[in-house]
């Protein structure tokens, strides 16, 4: 097992809400290694979106960590002032988002977006940024000559691919998707997954990989974790966790993927959902 | 499976030739299908692929540019008037993929279910409206004590789904039209929500048509389903006929790119290769041609 790149230690984070705080992530600890892609699974509400926010510092009020620690490659993320935050996302560590694809600007070409982000981490050189960006483009399987095409020239899958590329510029040490496939169709979906397997292996970045979806995490993740109600409550490799779910609620929620080829005599469960 | 209601002589939705053309862009392709009664259609495809545009014709938001589609065997593929326009949409109604944007955020359940009753069954009396909106809860197992005065935000993505439904159900439609009524919900309440379809619409003979981009839920709620690829469906039959001995090699890729526990990327089975040359060989139109009795498949030539 190589050097953990990230520990996450006891993580706590609150929401404010009109009856006080409400704990939304409840002692959370891990661990990722150097390239490894861990998963995170769980119903919505969860908190395991929370945990990803709370890792990119990206949460806002009313949501507060209120306890523990989060260390990137020997940095204590919490105590990062602004200024070190700006030049420390994008560079160390950096967010796809579900609706990524919504996360360009409409009225922007591509390639100009890509230039914000490399002068925003003190990369001004016009001809290298066009350089890099056709690079980065090509790696994703998008041609470079369409870098000055504006986003809604581009499908959905292909926009969520520039988003990667992006992610992806400054090499950072992780990459936290947050259902990044979510919003695409299985064979996009597939593709695109495919890929960033392929680049992470190329590139030797780690991730962090929220989905609702536990096929689909067994089938891209070294490991995985299942969230209930703020909980870290298993986590293991996929083999481990399908052939022996150490919890009743995981063992439950494997049990409620819809099998394409059910096995006769198979009892699927009809999971409820929690109350709001 | 059994307990399956009868195919009737006659479809209650029939599309014949159906097909769209923006300016040169053809986004439905001469389809045909057919909705019977407490059954249901699944139309699989991924996104570009025609099929909402198909829902858009059959609930006249879209007119055809070709085509016919027939209602309890009338043609309506044109309908005269305001109150024809009315009166067919009250019989095919739609639940929308987004729960959280198809309900108004300022209402109350009570008040989405209320007011379709008084528009559409203006017989109804205060009381009788009142029994019938938790006669509809309780039909999509929601519990209308603790439900009826809750807002849209107040519950949850498949709770709100489950309302949709309700909403749709209070005109007693003869078509209910579920376009990716579960891809945004959560894969573990998927099955149980449609389970709900399935049962309201054998109980309610019901004709619906299932649209999805997730071929591995359609065995759950249709009994037929049709592949449908740059807008011309490419195999059409009993859903377990299509997902167990697909024929055709979209089909194929889509079933292949269904996620699948125990099977990691990267051992062998790349789909990127093979989605490529689908997509490249798809290109010719072809003919569709019945392979075994009620399953169809397009053929290159």
């Amino acid at each position: 097992m190589t050097e953990p790149i990230l520990c996450v230690r006891d993580l706590c984070v609150d929401y404010a809400t009109p009856n006080g705080l409400s704990r939304a992530v409840k002692n959370v600890t891990f661990d990722i290694s150097a390239g490894e892609v861990l998963g995170l699974a769980g119903e919505s509400g969860s908190g395991k979106s929370t945990v990803a926010f709370a890792i990119a510092r990206l949460h806002r009020p009313p949501a507060f960590i209120t306890g523990g620690s989060i260390t990137l490659a020997g940095t204590d993320v919490l105590a990062l002032k602004d200024r070190d935050l700006r030049a420390w996302r994008w560079r160390d560590l950096s967010v796809v988002l579900q609706s990524a694809m919504n996360a360009l600007n409409p009225v922007l070409r591509v390639s100009a977006q890509f230039a914000d982000m490399f002068k925003a981490h003190g990369i001004r050189d016009k001809a290298d940024i066009r350089a890099r960006t056709g690079e980065l483009l090509q790696m994703v399987g998008i041609k470079a000559d369409r870098m000055d095409d504006y986003p809604h020239q581009f499908s959905g899958g292909m926009r969520q691919r520039i988003v990667i590329a992006m992610a992806l510029a400054l090499r950072p040490k992780l990459v936290v998707m947050d259902e990044p496939t979510t919003a695409l169709d299985v064979v996009v979906q597939r593709e695109l997954l495919e890929e960033v397997a392929a680049l992470r292996h190329k590139l030797g970045f780690a991730v962090l990989f929220i989905t609702h979806d536990l096929a689909l995490m067994s089938q891209f993740c070294d490991r995985v974790g299942v969230m209930l109600r703020g909980q870290l409550i298993e986590l293991s490799t996929p083999t481990a966790m399908i052939s022996g779910p150490q919890q009743d609620y995981t063992r439950r929620l494997w049990a409620s993927i819809p099998p394409l080829h059910p096995k006769p005599g198979e009892t699927l469960v009809r999971m409820k959902e929690t109350p709001q | 499976m059994n307990g399956l209601p009868e195919l009737g002589t006659r479809p209650v939705l029939e599309a014949r030739g159906l097909s769209m053309h923006f300016g040169s862009f053809c986004a439905l392709d001469s389809a045909d299908f057919c909705l019977y009664a407490g059954r249901a259609l699944a139309l699989v495809g991924e996104s570009g692929s025609g099929k909402s545009t198909c829902a858009k014709l059959l609930t006249h938001v879209l007119s055809a540019s070709a085509g016919h589609i027939f209602h309890a065997g009338r043609d309506v593929t044109k309908l005269m008037g305001r109150k024809a326009v009315l009166d067919y949409r009250a019989a095919v109604q739609m639940v929308f993929q987004d729960p959280f944007a198809a309900l108004n955020p300022a209402h109350t359940v009570d008040h989405h279910l209320t007011r379709p009753l008084a528009l559409h069954r203006p017989d109804l009396s205060a009381a009788q409206r009142r029994d019938a909106v938790a006669d509809l809860l309780r039909a999509v197992d929601l519990d209308p004590a603790i439900t009826r005065h809750k807002y849209p935000h107040e519950m949850s993505g498949g709770q709100r789904q489950r309302v949709n439904l309700a909403r749709a159900l209070a005109v007693n439609p003869s078509v209910v039209i579920a376009d990716e009524p579960t891809s945004m919900l959560d894969v573990s309440i998927r099955l149980s929500v449609l389970d709900t379809f399935r049962d309201l619409k054998r109980e309610r003979g019901i004709a619906m048509l299932y649209i999805t981009h997730d071929i591995a839920t359609a065995r759950y709620v249709a009994e037929e389903t049709a592949v449908i690829f740059r807008g011309r469906i490419v195999e059409r039959g009993p859903t377990a006929q299509v997902i167990d001995n697909p024929r055709h090699p979209y089909t194929r890729l889509l079933l292949a790119a269904v996620p699948e526990v125990g099977s990691p990327f990267g051992a062998g089975n790349s789909l990127a290769s093979l989605a490529a040359q689908v997509r490249e060989s798809c290109e010719a139109p072809g003919t569709l041609r019945e392979v075994t009795p009620g399953h169809w498949v397009r053929f290159a030539a």
